[in-house]
């Protein structure tokens, strides 16, 4: 009998999941001993792992501030991750308690984790779902129910398209997903870019996550700038994400080392 | 403790408290990840260091507020194994001198509120690490659950999908099958019966002819939920297209599946009303019944299809019950026809020929050819035996071609003593005339035998005449024009329109044997039907034979009518060509 295309995987947590990395990364307890193993090799071949993760995440919560305070309350978090500190229905129902947030990801761990985090929180609610169906996404009937497409909403992507391969074609899926967004809707991206980085740091990193689910596609500013196709970044544009729009000067420092690239972008019109 | 001094403020306490806290939070830069802005980290901080400036200068020292501080940087996120070690450091270092605290056992203090930092703290950090590990796995859990639900769900989805027809719902050949060896194979089969409705819908490819397919589907459907309704609880399969089986487990007895199968009918017997059209679905089924122990699947199914195929011999809308008898009679003879092509091949086919003799002269005019077979297992059958299934499977093309072939082959062997030698008579069935190619085939025939035309005759039946289109019309005018001739075979026992021979090129007729056995007495009137037929057809320039022949004086008022010659009993039974070629030398 052919297994049908609908039959889920089993869950094996022996595997490294990348979301329970980045939890380990971030300093977070919610991971497995392979997750662990996996994320200090990483760490032995990049030792700002934990830095960029860091950086990454602190990105995450300036750029949904900045949309909050830009008047959006509907959030779709596409690769949300293990609900680790500063999840991002905390940081927009701080500021506004009528938000609503969508999580979704691919990681059946990282999404269990999300619905027992966000029981008894009308504004959240998480989706099983992959970033490569941008249709199925849409269409689900959580995502329906939780927001209003004829109202802005913000999209962030955000470290997951190093995740996703150029055979996947992201940005044909990022394009769907922005021709069902209203104007005045959000994109927030950021991702891994290896500019600057040396050949062996690359192959290293490389080694390390073909041994998870997710190999990485590191990608240049320009490649990353195109991804915003349709839609204006606002200032500062893609910059390594310390850069982007920091709190304190010192902040900003260095910010190529924390080797990820990130935006936001708003779709006009 | 209790040196009993007190700690003494330094000036501008306050500013002082401000640079320690903003110096405590650049040490905390990068521990972890800080799910907070700067200001607020700063903020927090600031708090903290209060309480710690105001634990060192309030006597005695409590040791609480250290664990509380410790705990508090863990509940803020600021729990990671270098946050903690910043801050002991950026304490030790920073604090008293920051804050001006001034007091005789102040390292004393610091010590111990520092290890109560460090001890609430590392409680705090290892119960968070604790529940988080706790969290993690229980999401795992139910992640591999759901993820195990999602699979059986999935795979009951596919087995749904693949054990029912996705048009009518109902289950489909693959679980019906299922269904049906659990039945059989059941652990208490030896007692039970089990019964069988096979029913199709009568002419249902017209509904999907003049309404199209669309409404033809809808009716499906709806014939679908009314069979299943109607025989309830029993399973209603559809097999394909408008066949649906009926399988009634633990049946008592034949009147139990009859019961059913006239519910179902009852069911579809009004029409069902499909995009605006009354579309009448009326059936035919066939049951059977048996013990579980007699049967198998393949068995069950094939008597049914049988069984279904004799309501629509019978004209369909209605049952037929299972006759053992008949389908072995069926079946045999379906054996028969199916042995039929090796049987020509390994030549166990033979003729034997019966003589037509000359009723003026009593001299050999021609011989019928009649096909025997030699059949391995049932010995010498005679053509009554398998003619008919030959024309009903088309097989008689082959044996009929064979049939002409070995005639003409072996009677241009003939030579007589005296005048001509016989022309053998060879019976044409209605697929041989009809289909295309028999002209040249005769044709082809006599020019590789080298048998004068004109001693070949064709036998063809009267029906086939009337019912002759142009085409075959047109075959026999072909034929006749070879040289070859042509004779009606049992005229007499259809309409025997004469007037409609005018016009075709036949040569002779045979009179079939009713009318010869009519002859016993003189002035019968099958005798004054005979002797004017004779005279028509001698009008029409027809020679006439009389079939069934057996006695003297048959032959004798024969003559006396006028008639040509005579077949049957009288003159000779059929027998191998020796037997015949020994009369003419
Ligand atoms: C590094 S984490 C990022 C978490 C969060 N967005 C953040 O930046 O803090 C990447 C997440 O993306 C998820 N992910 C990877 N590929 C994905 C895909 N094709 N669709 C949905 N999620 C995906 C992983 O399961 C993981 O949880």
């Amino acid at each position: 009998m052919q297994r049908p295309d609908w039959a889920p995987e089993t869950i094996d947590v022996e595997r490294p999941s990348v979301a329970r990395m980045y939890d380990y990364y971030l300093g977070g307890s919610h991971n497995f001993a392979a997750d662990r193993a996996a994320a200090q090799a990483m760490m032995a071949a990049v030792p700002e792992a934990p830095l960029m993760a860091q950086a990454n995440r602190a990105f995450l919560r300036r750029a949904v501030q900045f949309l909050t305070g830009a008047g959006v309350r509907q959030f779709l978090d596409i690769g949300s991750g293990i609900p680790t500190v500063g999840n991002v229905h905390e940081i927009a129902q701080r500021h506004a308690p009528d938000s609503r947030v969508v999580y979704v990801d691919v990681d059946p761990v990282a999404v269990a984790h999300s619905r027992e985090i966000l029981a008894g929180n009308d504004g959240a609610t998480v989706v099983q779902e992959d970033f490569r169906h941008p249709d199925r996404i849409l269409a689900h009937p959580d995502v329906r129910a939780a927001l209003d497409l004829t109202r802005p909403v913000a999209v962030l992507i955000v470290a997951v398209l190093h995740f996703v391969p150029d055979d996947d074609r992201p940005a044909e899926l990022l394009r769907a997903l922005r021709d069902a967004l209203p104007a005045g809707s959000y994109l927030v991206l950021s991702q891994a870019s290896d500019d600057g980085r040396s050949d062996a740091e690359r192959a290293e990193a490389q080694r390390v996550y073909q041994r998870t689910d997710s190999p990485l596609s590191v990608r240049s500013r320009a490649q990353l700038t195109t991804f915003f196709d349709g839609f204006e970044l606002v200032e500062p544009g893609v910059v390594w994400v310390p850069q982007w729009r920091p709190e304190t000067p010192e902040s900003a420092e260095n910010a190529e080392r924390a080797v990820f690239l990130g935006g936001v972008g708003r779709l006009g019109g | 403790m209790g040196l009993g001094g007190s700690v003494g403020d330094g000036p501008d306490a306050r500013g002082h408290a401000g640079a320690f806290a903003r110096a405590w939070a650049k040490a905390l830069a990068g521990t972890s990840y800080l799910p907070m802005t700067h200001a607020q980290l700063e903020l927090l901080l600031q708090r903290l260091t209060d309480r710690l400036a105001e634990a060192l200068r309030t006597e005695p020292l409590d040791l609480r507020v250290g664990h509380r501080v410790g705990t508090e940087l863990v509940a803020a996120h600021i729990a990671s194994a270098e946050a903690l070690g910043r801050t002991v450091e950026v304490i030790q270092l920073r604090l008293v001198r920051d804050l001006d605290l001034v007091a005789d056992d102040i390292d004393d203090r610091m010590a111990r509120l520092l290890a109560a930092i460090a001890t609430g703290y590392a409680r705090a950090l290892r119960d968070r690490t604790l529940d988080e590990q706790e969290s993690i796995r229980r999401a795992a859990l139910t992640a591999r659950a759901d993820a195990e639900r999602a699979l059986r769900a999935s795979e009951a989805r596919f087995r749904h999908q693949a054990t029912h027809d996705p048009l009518t719902g109902l289950p489909n050949r693959t679980l019906f099958g299922e269904r049906l060896a659990a039945v059989l194979d059941g652990p208490t089969s030896g007692v039970h019966r089990v019964g069988l409705c096979f029913l199709d819908l009568d002419r249902f490819k017209r509904i999907n002819d003049s309404y199209g397919h669309s409404i033809g589907d809808r009716a499906l459907v709806a014939a679908a939920r009314r069979l299943s309704r109607a025989v309830e609880p029993h399973l209603v399969a559809r097999l394909g297209g408008d066949a649906f089986v009926i399988l009634v487990e633990r049946s008592t007895g034949t009147g139990d599946v009859v019961a059913v199968a006239e519910a179902a009918l009852a069911a579809l017997a009004e029409p069902i009303l499909v995009g605006g059209h009354d579309v009448a679905v009326p059936a035919s089924v066939g049951i059977v019944e048996r013990r579980v122990a007699d049967t198998s699947p393949d068995d069950l199914m094939r008597a049914a299809g049988s069984t279904l195929h004799w309501t629509k011999l019978a004209g369909g809308a209605g049952w037929t019950l299972y006759d053992a008898e008949r389908d072995r009679r069926e079946q045999a003879r379906q054996a028969l026809s199916a042995a039929i092509p090796g049987g020509l091949e390994r030549g166990e086919f033979y003729l034997d020929y019966q003589p037509l003799t000359s009723l003026q002269d009593g001299s050999l005019l021609g011989v019928e050819a009649l096909v025997r077979w030699r059949h391995p297992q049932l010995g010498v059958l005679g053509p009554d035996n398998f003619i008919g299934l030959a024309e009903e499977t088309g097989l008689i093309v082959p044996l009929g071609a064979w049939v002409l072939a070995e005639a003409c082959r072996e009677a241009v062997g003939w030579t007589a003593a005296v005048g001509e030698p016989p022309y053998v008579s060879v019976n044409l069935a209605v697929r041989q005339v009809r289909r295309p190619g028999l002209v040249q085939e005769v044709r082809g025939l006599l020019a590789r035998t080298g048998l004068p035309p004109n001693r070949l005759q064709l036998e063809i039946t009267e029906s086939m005449m009337m019912s002759g289109t142009e085409e075959a019309v047109r075959v026999l005018r072909a034929l006749a024009d070879l040289g070859v001739r042509i004779a009606i075979d049992d005229f007499g026992t259809g309409y025997s329109n004469l007037a409609y021979l005018r016009n075709l090129p036949v040569t002779e007729l045979k009179v079939a044997g009713e009318f010869v056995r009519g002859l016993r007495a003189p002035e019968a009137a099958d005798e004054r039907i005979l002797a004017s037929l004779v005279s028509l057809a001698h009008a029409l320039d027809l020679t006439v034979t009389a079939e069934g022949v057996e006695t003297v004086g048959q032959a004798e008022r024969l003559r006396a009518i006028g008639c040509d010659a005579g077949q049957g009993w009288h003159f000779g039974r059929p027998a191998p060509a020796d037997h015949i070629l020994s009369r003419i030398r």
